[in-house]
């Protein structure tokens, strides 16, 4: 897995959250304050944005740069959510330019943290949690049992979606949804859906074309 | 020691900063703000942040003021993004709400209270409010009746503006540097007791000019206190008798303009 193959991730999450920009507005209209389509699509328009006007060479470098340009960019909670997400993943992966796939998966878990210590959501709260653990439970399965990563990938994409859709009948327990209580109830969370893009961006990319192999290890 | 405004809104942090700095008659305090994406987008930087951090800060630290929901999570990541640990640890996030905590925050500063005091007055801002609005059955604040041995005295607020915050500051600075623990009371409104030592719980008093405050201390210099406090309110708590300058927090509505 290279810090190319990371880059393409990044552009095609971008090109997703970019598509379906108004449907997540319109999901975050139902339970919060309208503005999690527009403002992904903003902040994720800058980071490709700056990975044009100046490419890393290396995957901490390229990762870091997306979620700093996110912190500043998106403006609600999505900013520090999503680029500490970015951020944790980069450090994780570190100043190199490929990753084995267990490099990868362990870099998505670190991110994982990174959301939970940002957000202290877990569980069952309705946020993109939800779908996010679920996803990197999935690629660590995967990849224990033997699956290349662009299956390990695959499967993940298919937990996060699971995940999104199982936030429908769940009762927001953070962020602003939680102020309509039992109102929540009956509608998919946005950040887990942007999250199901994130996770379908990684199994369409060519995170997974090099990827059977164990690098060097 | 320096503040930071952080706010979806920059109208509203430029606001809320102009309504602190109105109590703060000259005085210095470093209040840096980041708010809204640009004067008109709403939404939190955490870079934005971490630079105002920086700019306000100093020996002291900083103390964050915020509104909701990403404001909180981009303040927690500023502090993730400071790289030195040393400046990390000389800032406090308040869960102070916004426009009250900045208030006292601001008097506190530029009363010369430490960071966690300026921190600790901030989360108690709107115990003041609070006290305004609460029914006359509720009694939350009162304390009164300590032992025996304690020192009684009353104070006449002599002040024009009442004991607006800043002589209310004097007042707090007064007390804290005693062995003694006091407890004031309006008189004159009958209402509850308050600890002396704190600036928001002092504010809660509402005491105007003439009214009465019951001054109860006990402590090794528990009848010290009670004669300083007492010299203290015939000098006005160290304001000038005529041309007081600026808003008093107790009696609007004709407020006079601070220099």
């Amino acid at each position: 897995m290279t810090t190319a193959a990371l880059g393409q991730w990044v552009r095609r999450f971008a090109d997703l959250v970019a598509q379906h920009r108004d449907e997540l507005t319109d999901l975050d209209s139902a339970i919060g304050d309208a503005d999690h389509g527009s403002n992904m699509d903003r902040g994720m328009q800058a980071a490709v944005a700056a990975l044009d006007e100046n490419p890393p060479a290396t995957s901490k470098a390229l990762l870091s740069k997306v979620g700093m340009t996110l912190v500043s960019k998106v403006g609600g909670a999505s900013g520090p959510l999503f680029g500490t997400l970015f951020l944790r993943v980069g450090g994780s992966l570190g100043e190199v330019a490929a990753s084995t796939p267990q490099e990868l998966a362990a870099a998505l878990r670190a991110g994982l943290g990174g959301v939970v210590d940002r957000g202290k959501a877990g569980p069952g709260d309705k946020t993109m949690y939800d779908a996010l653990a679920p996803a990197v439970d999935a690629l660590d399965a995967a990849l224990s049992d033997g699956a290349d990563l662009s299956v390990a990938l695959q499967n993940a994409s298919q937990a996060a979606a699971a995940g999104r859709d199982a936030t429908t009948p769940m009762q927001a327990r953070k962020g602003r949804a939680s102020y309509l209580g039992e109102r929540s109830v009956g509608h998919q969370d946005p950040g887990a859906t942007t999250v199901a893009l994130l996770l379908e961006a990684a199994a369409g990319s060519s995170l997974g074309a090099s990827g059977s192999g164990r690098r060097d290890t | 020691m320096g503040l930071v405004v952080v706010s979806h809104s920059r109208p509203l942090a430029r606001s809320a900063i102009a309504l602190a700095e109105e109590m703060l008659h000259g005085s210095s305090v470093r209040i840096e703000l980041a708010a809204g994406l640009d004067d008109t987008t709403l939404g939190t930087d955490a870079v934005a942040i971490m630079e105002a951090i920086r700019r306000a800060e100093g020996p002291d630290g900083v103390v964050v003021l915020m509104d909701l929901g990403s404001a909180v999570l981009s303040a927690e990541l500023a502090l993730d993004l400071l790289e030195d640990p040393d400046v990390r640890d000389r800032v406090t996030l308040s869960a102070a709400p916004l426009v009250e905590g900045l208030v006292v925050a601001a008097v506190a500063a530029a009363g010369g209270a430490g960071r966690a005091e300026v921190a600790s007055e901030a989360r108690d801002a709107l115990l003041g409010k609070s006290a305004q609005l609460a029914s006359p059955d509720d009694d939350g604040l009162s304390g009164s009746a300590g032992p025996g041995g304690e020192e009684v005295g009353v104070l006449t607020v002599r002040n024009p503006h009442g004991l607006h915050a800043r002589p209310a500051a004097r007042l707090v600075r007064e007390v804290r540097a005693l062995d003694a623990s006091v407890l004031l009371r309006n008189l004159t409104t009958d209402g509850p007791s308050v600890p002396g030592d704190s600036l928001s719980r002092v504010a809660t008093l509402a005491a105007a000019q003439g009214h009465e405050v019951e001054v109860r201390a006990s402590g090794r210099q528990a009848r010290e206190a009670v004669d300083r406090l007492l010299d203290l309110a015939k000098r006005r708590f160290g304001e000038p008798a005529e041309q007081v300058p600026g808003p008093a927090a107790p009696t609007p509505p004709t407020i006079p303009r601070g220099p």
